[in-house]
């Protein structure tokens, strides 16, 4: 994630999993399973992802400064990886499941 | 996070060191900036100064660069007679930057900016390699 392109395509894809995630397709309604925690996580790295936009831009721009890209960058980074990490996980395990032999 | 914070501290040492090297091109830039006539100062070197303080937001002690003084030592005076700004004995004042003392200012400048982008650069990859550990 070094080049704007490539996070605000990646940043564009969060938001339309994020919306995609319909209350009826949540397995658990009780407010604080999986789902709902990935939800919370997407919402916390769109506004991050959002932040990195503007600074990014206002860089480009000339006003901003390049320390704050770097930090804003390396923050939605570590978000990003930490969630796409845990989902794998999650699915992987999901999958294990699923391939048992009943 | 902890390792976000440490990001962000190191982030502040970055901006204080860039702008003490803003300075330092600032004095070297006009190491040779005379007075328009001899009744005048020429440029006076100026010496940035780090500050210490806590951040609320991030719950730690943060560097941020205080005010920029002024060298208040003596001018070099040089002896030139056909210069413009120089007085009745054909003395002209000259900044008091010596251009050695500076490029050495740059040096521990760069030397700290660098210091700061190993810390971020550290924490980068310990972050990632504790995240490595849900792919395994």
């Amino acid at each position: 994630m070094t080049t704007p392109n490539i996070a605000a395509s990646a940043y564009a894809a969060i938001q339309r999993a994020a919306n995609g995630v319909t209350p009826a397709s949540k397995p658990n309604t009780q407010g604080n399973g999986f789902g709902q925690m990935l939800q919370n996580v997407l919402g916390d790295i769109t506004s991050k992802g959002q932040q990195m936009d503007a600074k990014a831009m206002a860089a480009a721009n000339g006003k901003g400064d390049l320390v704050d890209v770097v930090t804003a960058v390396a923050e939605t980074e570590v978000a990003v990886e930490t969630l796409v990490s845990v989902r794998d996980r999650m699915i992987q395990a999901y999958e294990e499941i699923m391939r048992m032999p009943i | 996070m902890d390792f976000m914070r440490s990001i962000f501290i190191a982030a502040t040492g970055l901006r204080a060191q860039s702008g003490r090297m803003r300075v330092i091109a600032e004095n070297i830039a006009n190491a040779n900036s005379t007075a328009a006539n001899s009744a005048t100062d020429p440029y006076r070197r100026r010496v940035p100064s780090f500050s210490t303080s806590f951040d609320r937001d991030l719950q730690a002690t943060v560097v941020s660069m205080g005010r920029v003084r002024t060298d208040g030592s003596d001018f070099t005076v040089r002896n030139e007679p056909g210069h413009p700004a120089a007085d009745g004995t054909g003395n002209v004042k000259y900044p008091n930057v010596n251009t050695l003392i500076e490029t050495v200012d740059m040096r521990e400048a760069q030397r700290s900016y660098e210091a700061n982008l190993n810390v971020i650069t550290a924490t980068r990859r310990m972050i990632a390699r504790t995240i490595e550990i849900l792919r395994a």
